[in-house]
């Protein structure tokens, strides 16, 4: 009788582990946030598109990356539920990286935050990976800390070398902290479906990055590669450009 | 009879199948800093998320010692981090770096790193699993990239096996590379020299040196505290600006006027054989910075530490008892330990760049 009953015992254990896969295999409501960087109407086109801002300079983009981390949705009852280790690259050069999708409960939304940005945790805890990987060419070696936000161009109102415009803006504590939290209302209250994929598109409009809240002339800041106020106001202008403008039941 | 037979194989292909789905945990032999009786705590756990084992010691130590690190092979992190000069570089006031490239300060020396909260003689690094990021990409140190290190190591068996010893993953990353560095470095440990012997009972310091702690107690403990020799804060020590490198230390972190030209404490342990001395070198001996410290300081200054605005009264017998006490700070044990010693090591001369 003892054999039958070690059986037994494996038996259970081993269906708990089938019935236990089994559950995680099971199709989970699912949420995808696209980022769509435009500049003032016009597509973001790298190197060869010219804009003009409001102070009527002419520029080009060669490179944009940014970070979006701590992405949460809030609830009707004001819950706030977050994507688990919600760390994300946009890389205006990586169709994929523009969109990431995340698994959340069913239920009712009435917003979407993040932070634009790597949370201040993460810049002081040593090596990480994935997004986060310092071999993503956005971490500072002589200053420890993420580079939240790089974007790279030309423009002719530039004084610098090779008339270039270089942001590279960082910064996680103190009174010039870049990070910015952004909150985008979803408009009408909409439930998340299960087995029913919800995608929300968000416009960044890059031409915020001139005047949103601080008029910053190419001519007079071409670049900020340093933490300090300018950064600062660089990250008030920018945190304007996020705006929801597509939601997508599919 | 039949029915046993059937219910044993149908056990053992359900302890297989138990076994498949439970794989033998990765083994990791898991080591434990030193903490000397006396010391404080360290001032940041470190090893909390990066659990300090043998497996990661090893790996850590392997690629602290490999040239392949840098763009052209020549410059691993002990090319400029040697042992016998407490893992500073020996006589040298600026390290060689790629391209015949100077650095623009001198090497500090590594040891009792669990200790410093802060690494650069500016601070800037906050965190010491990120600090081989700055050396290895700088273009007048080992001027190479990450993902050109790690397509570099990839390829090594050696490696590949290392990696997969340290981490129950066994991925070759940056992640994996930079913890396994901190490992090594930050087990680097100093508390074995005379002083520390005579604290502990088992030496006594000569007249000189015994004269030679007092003299440190009276004039040099408020930064330089024991037992680390130092406090870990950023202090301007009245040094005069050098007009070449306009260096101006922890202000060019924090942007604040108020830290200008403050540089880090360094520990004095060992510092008999990190010579030159100061940020950018400049001074040859420790003679020559206790000169400084009784004439020369630059009291213009308008940020100048506190406990400098008097220059400090030592004489010439006291700066020769200073000198012998700070001497009985060097610990050979440490720089001569085996286990911190290149694998397979064979005496050479060392390399002068």
């Amino acid at each position: 009788m003892k054999m039958p009953s070690v059986f037994c015992w494996l038996f259970f254990l081993t269906s708990c582990r089938i019935a236990g896969a089994q559950v995680n295999k099971q199709p989970q409501p699912d949420i995808k946030v696209t980022f769509v960087n435009i500049i003032n109407k016009l597509p973001l086109v790298l190197d060869s598109a010219k804009y003009i801002n409001c102070f009527k300079e002419t520029f080009t983009i060669s490179r944009l990356n940014y970070y979006i981390s701590n992405v949460s949705l809030q609830t009707t009852g004001k819950k706030t539920i977050p994507e688990l280790n919600s760390y994300h690259l946009i890389n205006e050069e990586d169709t994929a990286s523009k969109s990431f999708s995340f698994f959340i409960s069913p239920n009712q939304y009435t917003s979407l935050s993040f932070l634009i940005g790597v949370d201040s945790l993460k810049n002081v805890s040593g090596a990480q990976t994935g997004a986060l990987d310092p071999l993503n060419g956005m971490f500072w070696t002589w200053n420890t800390g993420y580079i939240m936000f790089k974007m790279e161009g030309n423009s002719p109102s530039s004084s610098v070398v090779n008339n270039k415009i270089e942001y590279h803006i960082g910064g996680f504590s103190g009174a010039n902290n870049v990070l910015r939290k952004v909150h985008l209302n979803l408009n009408d209250t909409f439930f998340i479906h299960q087995e029913k994929i919800t995608e929300i598109i968000i416009k960044v409009d890059l031409d915020k990055i001139w005047n949103a809240q601080h008029d910053l002339k190419i001519m007079k800041t071409p670049v900020c590669t340093t933490p300090g106020v300018l950064a600062a106001g660089i990250a008030d202008n920018y945190s304007k450009a996020f705006e929801i403008i597509k939601i997508i039941h599919q | 009879m039949k029915i046993k037979i059937i219910i044993s194989l149908l056990v053992f292909v359900i302890t297989a199948t138990a076994f498949i789905y439970n794989k033998p945990p990765h083994k990791l032999t898991y080591l434990k800093l030193v903490i000397p009786k006396g010391w404080p705590k360290p001032s940041n756990d470190i090893f909390l998320a990066n659990p300090l084992t043998e497996e990661g010691f090893v790996l850590g130590r392997k690629l602290f010692y490999d040239g392949r690190l840098s763009k052209d092979g020549n410059f691993p992190c002990a090319g400029c981090h040697q042992q016998f000069a407490a893992f500073a570089t020996y006589a040298h006031d600026f390290s060689h770096g790629f391209n015949n490239s100077f650095t623009k300060r001198n090497a500090p020396a590594l040891f009792n790193l669990a200790w410093m909260k802060e690494m650069h003689w500016d601070g800037g690094i906050n965190h010491l699993e990120v600090q081989p990021l700055s050396p290895i990409t700088g273009t007048n140190e080992m001027a190479e990239t990450l993902p050109g290190v790690l397509a570099k190591i990839k390829e090594d068996t050696a490696y590949q096996r290392l990696f997969k010893a340290a981490f129950s993953d066994g991925i070759i990353n940056s992640q994996h590379l930079l913890k396994a560095l901190a490992q090594f470095t930050g087990s680097i440990q100093s508390y074995n020299s005379k002083y520390d012997k005579v604290k502990r009972g088992e030496d006594s310091f000569t007249v000189s040196e015994a004269a030679g702690y007092k003299v440190f107690l009276a004039n040099c403990n408020g930064c330089h505290k024991e037992p680390l020799f130092t406090d870990n804060t950023f202090r301007n020590n009245g040094l005069p600006l050098n007009e070449q490198l306009k260096d101006m230390g922890r202000m060019g972190i924090t942007g604040n006027p108020a830290d200008s030209l403050k540089f880090k404490v360094p520990s004095l342990r060992n510092c008999s054989i990190t010579f030159p001395y100061m940020h950018d070198g400049r001074f040859l001996s420790i003679g020559n910075v206790i000169n400084h410290y009784r004439t020369d300081i630059d009291t213009t200054q308008k940020i100048l530490d506190e406990l400098l605005k008097k220059r400090l009264i030592i004489s010439n017998q006291e700066k020769l008892d200073l000198t012998n006490f700070l001497t009985a700070l060097k610990d050979e044990q440490m720089l001569r330990d085996p286990r911190y010693q290149e694998p397979n090591y064979i005496y050479r001369s060392p390399d002068i760049h």
